[in-house]
């Protein structure tokens, strides 16, 4: 059912500062978000040069590494850019950072569509637009008196790496699905779950890795999203991180509106994190 | 330096490029991105009598220059409209155009007159050609145009403009109706309908099958219903919407006839793009020692620019 009573309005019409700071975990400090709320709402309109000046590949995934003067590296994990080549009029593809440091970004990525394809076949030191980040921190919605197992699938392990990477303390158990062995040289730093030889999915996995008392955080197919959302819907701290074509990534288009309990939300501005109990139509 | 402002509908435009309806949202969001003095008017997202949440996911998928959107109108309704976001819209420092969908002659009414007992708007557009919403598009339709145009018409103290589909019906005609109706102008044109099937799966990409195409894919098909159109009517007001990307394609826009040009998919892709155009706009008339950006409005109906 669609509702269409008062929330849809405050959801569309508002910025999400109200919905960020009433779901802020209890740790992150008012001054923190105060800064956050300033680069989310802030200057990164821009598109920015960055080169690609690192990559590996497998058949279906790359990693990368983008380096730019200018390249926004403050990016809170479950943020997202917006990455084109050249001045190509088409829309941007959106990618999860895996991580930012001095080095640069660090995507993980599904080497398949026009971006993307562009991205396993470039030459060293290419230069691609990156825009953003966008997107509201994992850490401004969870709840940071719990550990989480993190189930990722495919390329939605990106913002996981990085969660683990900046919150090693949260993580209670790692599960990232993969259907073949094709990954596992790219991600050597975590163990992977591949379905062709052990014959287990992610979900499936889950199931020995967490325990009640623990939360989840998934990020991957909405098939994977979907079967996880049918076994946990009745525990708490479960959160999945959603994936749409993102059209303008600062939330005027309304490209990747999704019903929730309290009415339309943006995947690019409120989300891409929703808590399980706002998304009755996934279970 | 060159003059970019645009006098029309009694008004003036601070420059020719303006903010179509969908990709803008309410134009204050985009205050951070936008030097707004460098735009013509913002044109606000759909309003409709009722709330509505739009289409489901998903809603976008892109294609070789271009991409298919089926949003479906979300927003949320009138009565709040009024409420919330009204007032931060008519703080913009720019000109504003109010766009409206109703389904009915009287629906159309009503909400024109509830629109009309705002103040801070220079014109009302009135989109009969989304192509994302179910039904008929009253656009296609001659007599529904002139129908829905006499009804804001008849309660609104401002322009009406009508946003027409540059794909289906009879544009000329449906022009004439809405003229003779008593509108200002037209926007021509909303995006055009399309289908993307994936073919990993075999079934259609959006969830409501058909999207409505923009980008630089349309930007042929909008210039040849602005020109048709500017043709006919020489003196009607016109708002060239469709593909617009560089600077290019929005000299193409007001030679071909476009008093304004609306920048929607553009937007997306790059939210400082209004800007950008105006200033390289600037910049190419004070190249060849032009004026005022009215000098190449409609020349490619007369003789173009008398260069060889």
């Amino acid at each position: 059912m669609i509702r269409l009573d008062r929330p849809l309005v405050a959801a569309v019409s508002y910025p999400p500062d109200n919905l960020i700071k009433r779901n802020m975990g209890a740790r992150v400090e008012d001054k923190e978000l105060e800064n956050r709320d300033a680069t989310l709402n802030g200057s990164h309109f821009f598109w920015q040069k960055a080169q690609l000046i690192d990559r590996r590949t497998s058949t279906r995934y790359a990693r990368v590494l983008l380096r730019g003067l200018e390249l926004p590296c403050d990016v809170e994990v479950g943020q997202f850019v917006l990455v084109r080549y050249s001045d190509d009029p088409c829309l941007p593809r959106a990618f999860s950072v895996m991580s930012g440091s001095d080095l640069g970004l660090e995507l993980f990525i599904k080497t398949e569509g026009r971006v993307r394809e562009k991205f396993a076949a470039a030459p060293m030191g290419t230069v691609f637009e990156v825009r953003g980040p966008y997107g509201t921190p994992y850490a401004s919605k969870i709840n940071f008196n719990r550990k989480y197992v993190l189930v990722g699938g495919g390329s939605g392990a990106a913002p996981l790496l990085h969660f683990r990477r900046k919150y090693p303390h949260l993580v209670a158990g790692e599960v990232y699905g993969f259907r073949t062995e094709d990954a596992c040289d790219l991600l050597n730093e975590v163990d992977l779950t591949v379905e062709s030889t052990t014959g287990l999915r992610a979900h499936e996995k889950l199931q020995s890795v967490w325990r009640p008392g623990m939360g989840i955080i998934a990020c991957g197919p909405e098939a994977m999203l979907r079967l996880l959302a049918q076994q946990y819907r009745q525990e708490p701290d479960v959160y999945v991180s959603l994936e749409a074509r993102i059209g303008c990534g600062i939330g005027t288009c309304l490209g990747c509106s999704i019903q929730t309990s309290t009415g339309m939300q943006r995947i690019c501005k409120e989300g891409p994190l929703f808590a399980l109990e706002e998304l009755p139509w996934l279970t | 330096m060159a003059n970019l402002t645009v006098n029309r509908l009694g008004t003036s435009f601070a420059t020719p490029v303006v903010l179509a309806s969908g990709p803008a949202g309410f134009g204050y969001e985009l205050s951070d991105a936008l030097d707004l003095a460098q735009v013509g008017a913002v044109t606000t997202k759909t309003i409709t009598r009722e709330p509505k949440a739009g289409n489901p996911q998903p809603r976008l998928v892109d294609c070789a220059c271009g991409a298919l959107n089926s949003i479906g109108l979300e927003n949320p309704g009138v009565e709040a409209f009024v409420q919330t976001t009204h007032a931060r819209i008519i703080q913009l420092p720019l000109r504003r155009i109010l766009s409206l969908a109703a389904t009915s002659h009287d629906e159309m009414e009503q909400l024109a007159r509830q629109a009309a007992a705002l103040s801070g708007y220079d014109a009302i557009e009135l989109n009969l050609s989304c192509p994302n919403v179910g039904g008929t598009i009253t656009g296609a339709n001659a007599d529904a145009v002139g129908d829905f145009v006499r009804a804001a018409v008849g309660v609104s103290s401002i322009p009406v403009l009508v946003k027409l589909p540059g794909d289906s019906g009879n544009l000329l005609r449906s022009t004439e109706q809405a003229l003779k109706a008593g509108a200002a102008g037209l926007t021509l044109i909303n995006s055009v309908r399309g289908l993307r099937i994936d073919w990993n799966t075999g079934r259609p990409f959006l969830s409501r099958v058909y999207g409505g195409l923009s980008g630089p894919a349309i930007l042929p098909i909008a210039l040849a219903r602005v020109f048709e159109v500017r043709e006919a009517f020489p003196s009607a007001l016109i708002i060239g919407t469709g593909g617009l990307s560089d600077l290019g394609s929005c000299l193409e826009m007001l030679m071909a006839g476009a008093d304004l040009v609306g920048i929607g998919f553009g937007l997306m892709v790059d939210p400082e793009l209004p800007q950008k155009l105006a200033g390289e706009l600037r910049h190419w008339l004070d190249e060849r020692g032009m004026a005022s950006v009215e000098e190449v409005i409609g020349i490619a109906h007369s003789g173009g620019l008398g260069v060889h």
